[in-house]
């Protein structure tokens, strides 16, 4: 929760017909930064600019513009804004970041409270660990993805080591409404189970923001022993679609 | 609604091919934990493994050579799976069941679930 006092406010610049693996990149940022449990963000769309490529971006009546500028904003503390600036430098691509100090005089107050997932930098771990399983429904949506794919982003988000998703070929649950006269094998009402591995504290940590996301569903805890854990640093999720640096 | 609980976890593996009274395996195991009212079952299909009968089952384009290795995820309280053991004895030639304590939270939406 912000605080009143010292904060950063944080502005970046997109153009609006950036995308980040198929989707609007502004709305990748602002996943990215829900998922990481920023205090608030506001997407507001420019009617004409340029930027760094010094093309004039305009709204026309006769003509449709998909360039227009985008300017993502929010206001957080500057020991959060430092946790995630690393991802969201890659994230915003070519586009400009800029921070200013700035501060709150009061802040916005929650409908509800809640708990914010700590942004812990990611460790090697091995030995005593959590295997999480999370059971939902297929067609279950998170805004407008895939449940199950929101969540992968969600933990990849928040550092969680590894999870991966499968999906049942028959099943029944607490995320299906199971009545008697209705067959229960339908093919097209798959369960899906994602299976997340991470220290304990991590997967806790977690917890909050599948409370958020999850509607109905099963989150099963059970303990492992991590053996081998090896992944190559350099394999980051780099833009695949970011024009080249120039 | 939210509720939190330990439980007991089985993962039940054997081969797509197995059959029980004619039908197959895991969709007579997923009838029977419906009726017992066992909270979460799921039926998972692998693409290739091998098991307690030590021949390789592969998941094939082939519907005549397929037998997939097949893996049974189900939870709920220790009662309960205790329940359903007797029938697994019965039911499960040749395969495997393995269980494990776990601890379980479960979102539900009193408005569409069933209890």
């Amino acid at each position: 929760m912000l605080q009143p006092g010292k904060a950063v406010k944080v502005t970046i610049y997109l153009s609006d017909g950036a995308t980040h693996h198929g989707v609007p990149l502004y709305s990748s940022i602002l996943d990215f930064l829900f998922y990481r449990g920023v205090a608030g963000a506001t997407v507001t769309k420019g009617i004409a600019g340029f930027g760094a490529d010094h093309h004039m971006h305009a709204a026309n009546l006769v003509e449709i513009s998909d360039r227009l500028p985008i300017k993502i904003e929010f206001i957080e503390s500057r020991e959060k804004v430092d946790a995630i600036l690393g991802k969201l430098e890659e994230l915003a691509g070519s586009g400009l970041i800029e921070m200013q100090e700035t501060t709150v005089a009061k802040p916005a107050q929650a409908s509800k409270p809640k708990t914010q997932p700590p942004a812990a930098a990611h460790l090697k771990i091995e030995g005593k660990a959590q295997m999480m399983r999370i059971f939902v429904n297929e067609e279950d949506r998170w805004k407008a993805k895939p449940l199950y794919e929101a969540l992968v982003e969600a933990m990849r988000a928040n550092d969680i080591a590894g999870v991966t998703v499968y999906r049942g070929i028959l099943g029944y649950g607490a995320h299906r409404r199971v009545h008697k006269d209705q067959p229960l094998l339908h093919p097209h009402h798959a369960s899906v189970m994602l299976s997340a591995i991470d220290t304990a504290d991590k997967l806790r940590a977690f917890l909050p923001l599948v409370d958020q996301m999850v509607q109905e569903g099963l989150v099963v805890f059970s303990d492992v022993d991590i053996i081998k854990y090896a992944y190559r640093a350099l394999e980051t999720d780099k833009p695949a679609d970011k024009p080249p640096a120039e | 609604m939210k509720e939190q609980f330990n439980a007991r976890m089985l993962r039940v593996h054997f081969g797509e091919n197995d059959r029980w009274q004619g039908k197959p395996l895991h969709e007579a195991i997923l009838a029977r934990c419906l009726e017992l009212g066992i909270a979460e079952a799921v039926v998972f299909r692998g693409i290739e493994g091998y098991g307690s009968a030590s021949r390789i089952r592969h998941a094939s384009h082939w519907p005549r050579g397929k037998d997939a290795p097949i893996q049974m995820s189900i939870i709920d309280t220790e009662e309960q799976i205790a329940k359903l053991i007797p029938y697994l004895d019965a039911m499960v030639e040749e395969g495997l069941v393995a269980a494990s304590a776990v601890e379980v939270i479960r979102y539900s939406n009193p408005a569409t679930s069933p209890k």
